[in-house]
């Protein structure tokens, strides 16, 4: 029986064609045929079969609609079945329209009034398991054939889990005529597992031949079933060239793994260097120890956070027991996802502020004793994690990334997400830009002679208060881009700087304070040895762990950091 | 010799009044709990405030005195706490959940027997000797590296911080056998004193009450030694003391293992009366909350950590459940006004009034006498 349906398929797959253009009947008419057709299933599957090719949108639905029950047989004037579905529209005594399945009109009866039917009482067209088949291989048939790419992989790959001996002819025909490379490469090794389950060698010796050609990840588990069934039965020859193919799958995926990891290294080096480049300017430059760093990062995520409401539905506040609810403008589509390029700007802008409020407020009196600036930025700290808590709330709240951030690329199996990409890349842009502001500005200049001696440069006229405050207000600024870019790789709640104040720290004092090369450096050098150490000991706790280790023992190495900024004087 | 004619003796008043309001302490609230005039409950919130206390000595030896300001100050507390809590753990053999002869959470973990280094906590004085040894070997270890390669001031707070992250790390995960996330709880026995009655409470409140003054005592003439001097020497001028011959490392050192010490002497009586311990104790923001209670009391002196100690967390206790939502801003606000205002805490507010009466005197015109943008001594 199974194979006479697959030839039946075979033969339907290369006259379907042929057959369709002579009849030219619409797949509603050909299902409409079988369905009445209740004594010869032989012939429902040969009809079933004819519509191989046809790549009409109702197929799946109605195919559906059969197999569900949903499609009725009502006896017509000459005794014969006709086949139906119901309008959906009960009456009193629960009877429906009647709608004739392969014109779907009204079905009428010999003095010409509509009929109607009880769905209770009516007889449903059964279908039997080799209808029911010939149907699946239809349907898959028909997906293969889908014009759309990503349909036909998706359906390749469901063909390729199930491992079907039977479904091989059927992909290696679709292989002959396939033109896009990476579904072919998907059809070739759906093939190549498949062939893996064959009862015949020669068949299975092939596939481990073309899976050492391929090497995809996904086959090292079979391909290890093989190896355990060939040492069974000792096969030599399937021995060794399922471990060839073995060896070439785990080859490729040490090649994937370190590819992986690097990436992920240097995306991770990206948002420590993110996070970390504003408190190399607060800290290294100008030698505040800001712990309420990472709240002034909180400070850009939530503000992304609600330029986000702002642009869907607004957002309803209830600090302290006051209600404030801002409208919000309902956008959707591209203008929507535009939130986030809106987001950044402000991101900054608020972060920069609330440091322009804290310098005033509280570091001015403190830039001499960084001890003390450390505790009160402390309280600082408490105090607008404590505000962020009553204003959105202690959970962490929602912020959707936009489309252009949340797809990856895959590239000969490793995984580039577009976020992570997105971060390097802003990460270069920033270092860029903190670069050009110090060396290439009158600003900077200034900057860059206040912080090498504040006495000289107040006695040559610069108002060393106003560059303190313009310089802790970028470092701000910085902190609330980093945020920013943060509430898209993670959850934004109010201890969402804490997690990263350590990290951002230890950045900055491997790199040596004062050094933007530096923080540059050890971001990177510290986010690539964590992914490292992750991969190697499959555990992000203990590489943790161990990287906090190491930078203790690195400082006792280079105590000033990586690129140490000289001086002859004592006490720096 | 030089010595004593440099420093002045410790006055007679001084030791009496120490001693009157230690006997108060040890002797006096005991026997008003006794006697049904102080609640139980109040008799174990103050054990709990006098072990605050050594760890608010225990910062205001290292910042106070040597200029070093820690922030691993917690991580000493819970391990001698987490060492305290392996006895007790040890304490409720078959008692526990699944009636074996081992803590829960490591028949919960699929262990069969015990883990080797768990079997001598058994012992009391066992667990007492690892409870010092532990905390000092971690202090020995990592401050032996800090100082020799000179590490100092906002460099030794951060990788002070990074150290407690990490071990906090460490003590979160579960096959470190040591509780995981949850910690040890659910005490039952201390020397064979049953742990929740009025009495082993009242035992512990004096255990704590005896070791407080001890260690003020101790550090009292600690930091009126010479050892003391030099001690502050380091804090004011590093650079001079090794001028001047002195190994200042060795000295910070010394410092540094003693202050873990004490920590982890106040975490070990703290656990039996609160009867838990988990890595959240073991955090950065424990160790800066009791710089806080260093700072409101009066940092460089040995009384102010205790009053800040007492007092930050009696106000912590009304004003947690007065105004739940608004104790962190307090915390915090009181921090930046300390900082900032009052550099010398509580313990110096007199001696500031005095001051500032003082100056006004001679020139009354002039209002503005305190200037906060006045530097204060070098702190790093």
């Amino acid at each position: 029986m199974n194979k006479a349906w697959f030839f039946s398929i075979m033969a339907a797959l290369s006259f379907s064609s042929l057959s369709w253009a002579q009849e030219a009947k619409s797949v509603r008419a050909i299902i409409a045929e079988a369905v009445v057709l209740t004594e010869d299933s032989d012939a429902q599957v040969k009809l079933v079969n004819s519509l191989t090719g046809m790549t009409d949108p109702e197929l799946e639905p109605l195919l559906d609609a059969w197999k569900g029950g949903s499609i009725y047989l009502v006896e017509g004037a000459d005794d014969k079945y006709i086949a139906v579905t119901l309008a959906g529209d009960p009456d009193a005594t629960k009877k429906e329209t009647a709608l004739r399945l392969d014109t779907k009109e009204p079905l009428k009866d010999a003095q010409g009034t509509v009929v109607r039917v009880a769905p209770a009482r009516a007889e449903i067209a059964e279908t039997d398991s080799s209808i029911r088949r010939a149907m699946k291989s239809l349907l898959d048939l028909s997906k293969l054939t889908a014009p759309n790419a990503k349909d036909r992989m998706l359906a390749i790959t469901q063909m390729g889990m199930e491992r079907d001996v039977a479904k091989l002819p059927i992909l290696e025909e679709r292989l002959k005529v396939e033109t896009d490379s990476s579904v072919k490469r998907a059809i070739q090794e759906a093939i190549a597992l498949t062939q893996l389950r064959s009862p015949d060698k020669a068949v299975r010796l092939a596939g481990c031949t073309s899976l050492a050609e391929i090497h995809p990840l996904s086959a090292k588990d079979s391909l290890e079933s093989v190896v355990k069934e060939a040492l069974k039965a000792g096969d030599k020859e399937l021995l060794i060239a399922a471990k060839k193919a073995l060896e070439a799958v785990e080859a490729h995926r040490s090649i994937v793994n370190f590819l992986g990891t690097l990436f992920r290294g240097l995306s991770l080096g990206s948002v420590l260097l993110v996070v970390a480049i504003g408190l190399a300017i607060t800290f290294g430059l100008m030698g505040v120890i800001n712990m309420a760093h990472g709240e002034l990062i909180a400070v850009g995520a939530y503000t992304t956070y609600v330029v986000q409401c702002l642009f869907a539905e607004g957002l309803a506040l209830s600090p302290f027991g006051m209600k404030l609810s801002l409208p919000g403008m309902n956008a959707s589509g591209w203008l929507y996802e535009m939130y986030f390029v809106i987001a950044l700007p402000m991101a900054f802008i608020m972060a920069a502020l609330v440091g322009l409020a804290l310098e005033r407020g509280v570091i001015r009196f403190l830039y001499r004793r960084p001890l003390e600036s450390l505790l009160a930025t402390w309280g600082v700290s408490l105090v607008l994690q404590q505000l962020f808590r009553l204003v959105f709330g202690s959970n962490n709240v929602q912020v959707n990334s936009p489309s252009w951030l949340s797809d990856n690329w895959t590239i000969n199996d490793v995984i580039f997400g577009w976020n992570r990409v997105f971060v390097i890349g802003f990460a270069i842009l920033i270092v860029f830009g903190t670069w050009a502001l110090l060396s290439k500005t009158p600003l900077g200049l200034l900057i860059r002679a206040v912080m090498q001696n504040r006495n000289m440069a107040a006695c040559l006229g610069v108002r060393t208060e106003r560059v303190n405050m313009m310089t802790f207000g970028f470092g701000s600024g910085l902190a609330g881009l980093a945020g920013a870019f943060l509430s898209q790789i993670g959850n934004v709640g109010p201890s969402l700087g804490q997690n990263y104040i350590v990290d951002a720290f230890m950045t900055v004092v491997v790199g040596g304070v004062g050094s933007l090369i530096g923080t540059v450096a050890s971001a990177i050098g510290i986010g690539v040895v964590d992914q490292s150490l992750q991969q190697i000991l499959g555990n992000p706790v203990l590489g943790k762990i161990l990287v906090l280790g190491a930078i203790i023992l690195f400082l006792q190495w280079r105590p000033a950091g990586l690129f140490a900024t000289k001086t002859r004087s004592l006490e720096s | 010799m030089t010595h004593s004619l440099l420093v002045r003796p410790i006055a007679k008043r001084e030791w009496a009044i120490t001693a009157i309001v230690a006997f108060f302490l040890i002797v006096v609230l005991p026997l008003l709990n006794l006697g049904g005039l102080v609640s139980d409950f109040t008799i174990n919130l103050w054990g709990k405030y006098l072990c605050y206390a050594l760890l608010a000595i225990s910062v205001d030896l290292l910042w106070g005195y040597t200029g070093l300001l820690s922030l691993g100050q917690a991580l000493f507390f819970s391990l001698g706490g987490y060492m305290m809590g392996m006895y007790l753990m040890r304490m409720i053999g078959t008692m526990g959940q699944y009636k074996k002869d081992m803590p829960d959470f490591l028949v919960f973990l699929g262990w069969e027997r015990l883990p080797t280094f768990w079997t001598p906590f058994s012992s009391f004085s066992f667990a007492m000797i690892m409870m010092l040894l532990v905390p000092g070997i971690v202090a020995y270890i990592f401050g032996w590296l800090a100082f020799r390669s000179r590490v100092k001031g906002v460099y030794f707070s951060i990788l002070t911080q990074a150290l407690t992250y990490g071990a906090s790390l460490m003590f979160f995960r579960n096959d470190m056998l040591m509780g995981g996330n949850n910690g040890f709880t659910d005490f039952r026995f201390i020397l064979g004193f049953d742990i929740r009655s009025p009495g082993t409470k009242r035992g512990l409140f004096i255990v704590t009450a005896i070791v407080l003054t001890t260690v003020y005592v101790g550090l009292r003439c600690l930091t009126r030694s010479r050892f003391g001097l030099v001690q502050q020497a380091v804090r004011d001028s590093e650079n001079r003391v090794l001028f001047s011959g002195y190994s200042s490392p060795n000295f910070k050192l010394f410092i540094f293992v003693v202050s873990a010490l004490i920590g982890s002497i106040g975490g070990a009586l703290y656990v039996p009366q609160v009867g838990i311990i988990n890595p959240s104790e073991m955090t950065t923001e424990k160790s800066l909350e009791a710089v806080v209670w260093t700072a409101v009391g009066g940092r460089g002196t040995l009384i102010g950590p205790i009053v800040g100690a007492i007092s930050v967390n009696a106000l912590k206790s009304w004003a947690t459940r007065a105004y739940p939502d608004l104790w962190l801003i307090i915390l915090g606000g009181m921090f930046i006004i300390v900082v900032l205002f009052l550099p010398k805490g509580i313990v110096g507010i007199p001696g500031m009034v005095s001051d500032w009466l003082k100056k006004r005197k001679p020139r009354a015109d002039e209002s503005e006498v305190i200037s906060i943008n006045k530097p204060e001594e070098e702190a790093a």
